[in-house]
């Protein structure tokens, strides 16, 4: 599904260059869970941001299901990733303003599905996630596992080949972070392709591989199943 | 998607209320202002619309050339109607002489009322298409016959039937009522005619008008004309323009150039330079179009300015969109749509500050605007308003928030850059360079007022009235009631004059005297005044005397003021000859008596005139000049003289106006102008300072921890305030270093339309600026002062 060929990335400021991604490469197969660890600066949030379109690499390939995707305008972009990828980031972004319901509903609003429809679906995946009775409810009044819950909900609602974990369990207690894990064990299960940047070894042993990065290299790669 | 969008607009106005009432109260104030600027200058625009015939309607103007300097007005000759009928009439469809509108008593049994009205030829009925409601279209057809207005029938024969009925018109002439027309409404030429008498009546009523058929030289009357539908106002132009010139020798020496001017530049475009149309109204439609403008513009920069600044608030709200799969396009629709909500919202605010304060305005720019509820037009502008501003408001939010990248604001390490807030500064000074400079402005118009209004008129205008007495019943009893008025205790003097003295109404030329020099043509403003003239008025000799009834000689006496004097270089005037060169055989020459000192009897922003007071032999009286008792109330006085008026014309309404009062009325225009600049200057501080205010709550609110970190150092509540207002204090003092050179320029290229002008002043300035920093000062201190004093415990807590 993903396979990325000598993929580079540089941040300059006016004095230093710095190199976040080093030629790296590696492929991710459909239906996989890979988990990315590495300490801090290692790259792993700019490596997630490029897979998730967020972010253009500056040199190496980026091959999408078949397709180069490196050079892609952001039109192309947005359109290929809101087709095909949900993301959870750690603090979980949901917007404050919207109920949990129209925070869920609005990657389907920008694939143009028919208001009917998108509250069928949304309603199936509140369900599925096990809070539908806080539909109304704005992200402020519900708890971190909740929102976490919801995130994991706008995710999944367009049913996404792959869904980008930014670190899903960081603000979550334990008993939180092993539901949200388990929530992606599921989808995964279920056919969805997952990639999880992690820093937590629990975490990461539910993923079928796990990638190590240092200084934009990847240097180690374990498969755990 | 739209639904999504006015959810999250919507939702984010009531969680964020104070910005919210700051962005919808400011646009909405500056909406009401434009909108009732709008208003204004449609009404502006308007003059003249209700006529049928406004494209083809014209008024015959000259220019003539006097000493080098090209004068232009409307006043023309009799002969010029033969003239044109003659030779011209093929250009025409019609051709009417008018006289100037003036006030008679119309009376009716024991009913008398006193109404403007002209005297016309009969093709102003189609000219103009009035709206006969009764009787015929023809109605100056007849000699002896009247027009009356519905307000003016109404007024004097009620409910009954007008039409065949005989008006005495000045006490002297039976005219039958012919026709009713329906009252020309406000906003346009010939609304106070209130009736129209025939010209060939008009003719015969006195001695002078019969005289000046073959007159060349007199420009005592009105020509309007329509012209024909397969010409143009350029081809007439170029057929007309010499036709004065060529008919007289007599007056082609001042090269008089004839044209027209169309019936839409009468009310905004009058004014002549040297020759030239320079403007007129039309300046102000423009000034405070601008000031609309500027105005809407201010509220915007708020919006603008507050949410780029709130711009951290939206930046996650804005990767995530973007994460999901918003376009960049989307989210700027997105944004604009906000923009477009909240304009709305203030809109139908604005619309209700309209009506709350319409009649206000009225008042203050003396106009009659009706709100257009029914008006599509106006609908359908203001939809393309609300559009526009919300163009205006929220592009460059949208374009700046729309741009955040989604990556860096998920990180949550997005802060705004160093420069970021660098164009909010700029549109900050912008703001207050457009209200200190209208600062400025307003105290320089108000000034320049002052000073026109301090000016010494040459005369005592205070407890002085003039009673008109233009009809022929008052003919020869000028010494009477003089001596009846003073007997009655109401009056110290008085004096009779064929003008008012608060305006020129005749200038001639044509004279002679010794020393004269050659080819030297001279126009002089013309009075003809009675015994008493100088002591009525108070004015001051300044060499000879004023007129005297023991000197019998005193019938052919002239007075001059001292800019004739110099104009006419007579050195030692008193005791010299001036000649009328026409009727030298006729006319014995005038001996100068007397030189006083300028009278400012036209604009008091201008010279004075040189000007004859003549002595009136032939008892051309229009005005009865009274100066009344000081040792008693003005009411009094005004009783004691009506009681002496009514004695002598028991039929006719004492009427009289104030002097001072008329004099007043000089300076309404300009008053007019000064008044709504000051609405709008307020109206723009109030903008800026909102703007301000939430400028400053936000950079209280984003400084909340620095303050506190700074409070549990030792800074002072004082050290404070400084720190959070010396930012803004900066931007002002900027604006200023703007605002003040560009608005000397301006308001110096104002002044130049007056020849009796002020300077801009320093003080002027240093109000302005003073007046700002301690306006900015207050705004900013509140939320400076509010973060100062809060618990430092408190705020820093909040990380």
């Amino acid at each position: 599904m993903i396979q990325i060929t000598d993929l580079e990335k540089f941040y300059k400021t006016e004095e230093v260059q710095t190199i976040a991604l080093n030629k790296l490469s590696f492929n991710v197969k459909e239906g996989e869970f890979v988990a990315i660890m590495g300490p801090s600066g290692c790259g792993k949030s700019t490596l997630l941001n490029i897979l998730g379109l967020l972010d253009d690499p500056d040199g190496g390939s980026f091959m999408f299901n078949g397709t180069e995707v490196a050079g892609y305008n952001e039109r192309k972009r947005s359109e290929l990733r809101k087709h095909n990828i949900g993301f959870v980031f750690q603090s979980f972004n949901l917007i404050d303003e919207l109920t949990v319901f129209e925070n869920v509903e609005l990657p389907l609003i920008y694939t143009g599905v028919k208001p009917a429809e998108r509250k069928k679906q949304v309603e199936a995946v509140l369900e599925k996630m096990q809070i539908m009775h806080r539909r109304n409810h704005f992200p402020q009044q519900l708890s971190g596992g909740q929102q976490q819950r919801v995130a994991v909900a706008r995710a999944v609602v367009n049913n996404p080949k792959l869904i980008l974990a930014d670190e899903p369990t960081g603000n979550l207690d334990s008993t939180n972070g092993n539901e949200v894990m388990d929530l992606l064990i599921d989808l995964n299960e279920a056919g969805t392709t997952i990639i999880m940047v992690t820093h937590s070894e629990h975490d990461a042993k539910y993923s079928h591989r796990i990638i190590r990065m240092l200084d934009g290299q990847k240097v180690t790669e374990n498969i755990l199943a | 998607m739209l639904k999504n969008y006015f959810k999250i607009a919507f939702r984010n106005l009531i969680k964020n209320k104070v910005y919210s009432f700051i962005n919808i109260s400011g646009l909405a104030v500056g909406m009401a202002a434009t909108i009732m600027i709008g208003l204004w200058v449609t009404d502006e625009l308007n003059f003249n619309n209700h006529f049928e015939n406004k494209e083809t309607i014209a008024q015959i103007f000259q220019s003539q050339t006097i000493n080098n300097t090209i004068g232009t007005g409307p006043a023309i000759p009799r002969p010029l109607e033969f003239a044109l009928r003659q030779d011209h009439k093929d250009n025409f469809k019609h051709i009417v002489m008018s006289s100037w509108e003036q006030p008679r008593y119309l009376k009716f049994g024991e009913t008398n009322i006193y109404r403007t009205g002209n005297a016309m030829q009969e093709g102003a009925t189609d000219m103009l298409d009035l709206d006969i409601i009764a009787g015929v279209k023809d109605g100056l057809k007849e000699k002896h016959s009247i027009m009356l207005s519905e307000s003016a029938a109404h007024a004097l024969f009620g409910n009954d039937t007008a039409l065949g009925k005989i008006v005495k018109v000045n006490n002297e002439d039976d005219l039958v009522v012919t026709a009713i027309y329906k009252d020309i409404p406000a906003n346009n030429s010939f609304s106070d005619m209130k009736y129209i008498i025939p010209w060939k009546h008009y003719i015969t009523t006195q001695d002078w008008i019969e005289w000046s058929k073959e007159s060349w030289g007199n420009n005592s009357f009105q020509l309007f004309v329509q012209i024909n539908a397969n010409t143009t106002m350029d081809v007439v132009n170029s057929k007309i323009s010499d036709v004065k010139k060529n008919a007289s020798s007599e007056t082609a020496q001042f090269n008089p150039q004839l044209f027209l001017l169309p019936m839409k530049d009468w009310y905004l475009r009058s004014e002549f330079e040297n020759g030239v149309q320079s403007g007129g109204r039309i300046e102000n439609v423009w000034l405070f179009g601008i000031i609309g403008l500027f105005i809407l513009l201010l509220a915007c920069i708020n919006f603008v300015n507050l949410s780029t600044a709130r711009s951290e608030k939206r930046a996650t709200e804005v990767g995530i969109r973007k994460s999901i799969g918003s376009q960049r396009s989307q989210l700027i629709f997105q944004f604009l749509s906000e923009s477009f909500l909240i304009v709305f919202l203030s809109f139908i605010v604005a619309l209700g500050l309209v009506l709350l304060f319409l009649n206000g305005f009225n008042n203050l720019a003396s106009k009659a605007i009706v709100f257009p509820w029914t008006s599509l037009q106006f609908w359908l502008i203001a939809l393309v308003f609300v559009i526009i501003t919300a163009f205006l408001a929220g592009s460059y939010p949208a374009l700046y928030l729309s741009s955040f990248n989604p990556v860096t604001v998920l990180k949550g390490t997005f802060k705004s850059g160093r420069y970021s807030s660098l164009p909010r500064k700029i549109l900050v000074v912008a703001q207050f360079t457009v209200s200190v400079a209208l600062i400025i402005g307003t105290l320089v118009v108000m000034n320049q007022i002052q000073f026109s209004k301090d000016r010494p008129v040459g005369y005592d205008k205070e407890g002085l009235i003039q009673i008109p007495v233009m009809s022929n019943e008052f003919i020869g009893k000028k010494d009477i009631m003089r001596n009846q008025f003073i007997a009655s205790g109401g009056a110290l003097e008085m004096t009779g004059t064929s003008g008012p003295m608060t305006n020129v109404w005749s200038n001639r030329s044509g004279y002679t005297w010794d020393g004269k020099p050659e080819g030297f043509q001279e126009d002089l403003a013309y009075t003809s005044v009675s015994y008493e003239f100088v002591e009525t008025l108070g004015l001051k000799v300044l060499e000879g005397r004023g007129f005297s009834r023991a000197f019998a000689s005193d019938s052919n006496a002239v007075l001059l003021n001292e800019t004739a004097v110099k104009y006419m270089n007579i050195k030692n005037p008193i005791g010299k000859y001036i000649r009328d060169s026409d009727t030298e055989d006729q006319n014995p020459p005038l001996k100068i008596v007397g030189v006083v000192e300028d009278m400012i009897i036209q604009s008091p922003y201008s010279p004075v005139k040189q000007a004859m007071y003549v002595f009136d032999s032939e008892d051309n009286t229009a005005f009865y000049n009274v100066r009344l008792n000081p040792e008693k109330s003005t009411s009094e006085n005004l009783a004691l003289i009506e009681t002496v008026f009514k004695k002598n014309f028991p039929n006719t309404p004492f009427d009289y106006q104030f002097v001072d009062e008329e004099y007043g009325a000089k300076f309404k225009s300009e008053e007019r102008v000064a008044s709504l600049a000051r609405v709008f200057t307020a109206l723009a501080i109030f903008i800026s300072c909102l703007g301000l205010f939430g400028l400053a709550s936000f950079v209280a609110e984003q400084r909340t921890k620095e303050i506190g970190v700074r409070k549990v150092l030792g800074a002072s509540i004082s050290q404070l305030w400084l720190l959070l207002s010396k930012d803004f204090i900066t931007l002002v003092i900027i604006a200023l270093l703007i605002a003040s050179p560009l608005a000397y320029y301006i308001m110096g290229q104002w002044l130049q339309k007056f020849s009796y002008r002020t300077t801009v002043s320093w003080d002027v300035f240093a109000i302005a600026c003073f007046g700002a920093l301690i306006i900015t000062l207050i705004t900013v201190s509140f939320q400076a002062v509010k973060a100062a004093t809060s618990n430092p415990v408190k705020s820093l807590r909040t990380e």
